[in-house]
């Protein structure tokens, strides 16, 4: 993989954290929402960790 | 096909080193700037030696930051914003997971882990398990205590992410654990070297199953030395039929090490999530060459709610002269841990204290100051056997002396022992330094 490929992947990565954060900020008052965006965005977290990270190296 | 991939993350764990190292600095001083600037500890440790997150720029820097023991992190917590103190870096209601150590070496240390701590604990324990052969078609068991100890709790959320599926043997007793992995077919465990070797007789001696019949094909040690220890691992390997993995971790650092497949005498420093320092014990100087050993101080690059920034582990490694055959680019530590800078060790997988001893002998009404403990081998199995005395004229409240013993060692060292009590004055007497802790297990 090289680097032209990784900074594609992170750039739908933060395309994704940006509509979870959208999410987030709309659930404030929607416990269901608010908690599963919160754990989503944890997971898009460990995304950025394998390949986000690395794709400014 | 995913499964047939070698490495979970493609990229990282073939990475160039100088690349890893530039990846590595990079998320220091991200973990730094978020400890100075959230945690009143992390900031005072670091206001104190004069350095403000704009300071570190090379490796160097780095060096001059102090560490952080655990010890200190007894004496902050137990206080607000309880119970975790001044180090936690988010707010209470963030902390979605609680674990603490043993407790063996003092007071059990509080850990804070919020929910994305818990994904990377998992995601930590990902790359060890993908390294070790695990994959979606495996079936999981976990034979051990689920409880504040963090031990397989992230195996166990790694094995269900890899996309395993996990059979937790959780309350079950030993032949009920083997019974199930027989009924259901199991073909990886996880578990410490002693009950490896311990669940292999139970099955063979008790209940008349050859474990090597089973299906088990893949075993992850952990908690213990044992599966980097050639003799023990060959052991293992024999009497299940079985591949047997170690790995190395705790509760205030993370799953920082792995063995992969190759089984090449080394574990893997997970070096994307995780800065591994050797320092030497003696002059303080830091090795970066193989073939020397010396104490890790580590990173965990990632970690957030109680962030660990160059912790002093106390464990003794040294990097390994060649690269693994695996082609992971993750460098290998020769041996695994191959021991501790202070005098604790382990025993049945729990690090035990010889001080922790003396304070209960030393607190029990009845006891006179002599003691003895001896460390050995039943078998496979550690045993360990306490000596004590009964002072003169107390011998008839021996049954009360030997219950609040036994109780006292358990809370105290989360052990159980042989004890064995002898006449007052017959156990050894020692002038100057005493001898009063033996452990046999390498002179068989």
């Amino acid at each position: 993989m090289n680097a032209k490929d990784l900074k594609e992947l992170d750039s739908k990565i933060q395309s994704m954290k940006k509509t979870a954060e959208e999410l987030k900020q709309m659930g404030e008052d929607f416990p269901a929402l608010y908690r599963n965006v919160s754990r989503l965005l944890a997971s898009i977290k460990m995304l950025e960790l394998n390949i986000s990270d690395v794709a400014g190296v | 096909m995913i499964s047939q991939q070698k490495y979970w993350n493609p990229v990282l764990e073939t990475l160039a080193h100088e690349k890893i190292r530039k990846l590595q600095l990079g998320k220091f001083k991200r973990i730094f700037s978020w400890a100075y600037e959230r945690s009143k500890f992390h900031r005072g440790l670091y206001e104190k030696a004069g350095i403000k997150p704009g300071d570190i720029r090379s490796f160097d820097d780095i060096r001059r930051i102090p560490t952080v023991e655990k010890s200190m992190m007894r004496g902050i917590q137990r206080k607000d914003p309880f119970p975790y103190g001044d180090a936690l870096c988010v707010p209470l209601e963030e902390v979605s997971e609680f674990r603490q150590t043993s407790g063996t070496t003092g007071q059990p240390v509080y850990q804070a882990d919020t929910w994305q701590d818990w994904e990377w604990w998992a995601e930590s324990w990902a790359y060890i398990l993908w390294a070790q052969g695990y994959r979606p078609k495996d079936r999981v068991f976990l034979p051990f205590g689920y409880n504040v100890f963090v031990a397989f709790w992230a195996g166990h959320y790694a094995a269900e992410k890899i996309g395993a599926e996990v059979v937790p043997g959780g309350v079950l007793d030993t032949q009920a654990r083997i019974l199930k992995i027989q009924e259901l077919q199991c073909t990886a465990m996880m578990a410490t070297p002693t009950y490896v070797l311990g669940m292999a007789d139970t099955a063979k001696n008790k209940m008349g199953i050859d474990p090597r019949s089973l299906a088990i094909r893949k075993i992850t040690c952990a908690g213990e030395p044992g599966a980097s220890i050639p003799t023990t691992k060959k052991r293992m390997e024999e009497a299940w039929g079985a591949k047997v993995y170690d790995h190395a971790g705790a509760t205030e650092i993370g799953a920082w090490c792995f063995e992969c497949e190759a089984q090449s005498g080394g574990l893997h420093v997970n070096e994307a999530f995780f800065l591994v320092e050797i320092q030497d014990t003696e002059t303080g100087e830091y090795i970066e060459e193989p073939g020397r050993r010396g104490k890790m101080i580590i990173t965990a690059l990632d970690r957030q709610a109680q962030p660990c920034v160059r912790f002093d582990s106390k464990d003794i490694i040294e990097w390994a002269p060649e690269p693994c055959p695996c082609g992971r680019s993750f460098r290998l530590i020769k041996g695994g841990v191959v021991g501790r800078a202070d005098d604790i060790t382990k025993v049945k997988g729990v690090l035990l204290a010889p001080s922790a001893i003396e304070e209960v002998v030393r607190g029990l009404d009845g006891l006179a100051d002599e003691f003895e403990v001896i460390v050995d081998k039943e078998g496979d199995i550690d045993r360990i056997t306490l000596k004590i005395e009964i002072l003169k004229g107390r011998e008839g409240e021996r049954k009360r002396i030997e219950a609040q013993l036994k109780d006292q060692l358990r809370l105290k060292t989360n052990l159980g022992y042989n004890l064995e009590f002898h006449d007052y004055g017959t156990l050894p007497r020692y002038d100057v330094k005493a001898k009063r802790f033996k452990d046999l297990r390498g002179k068989h």
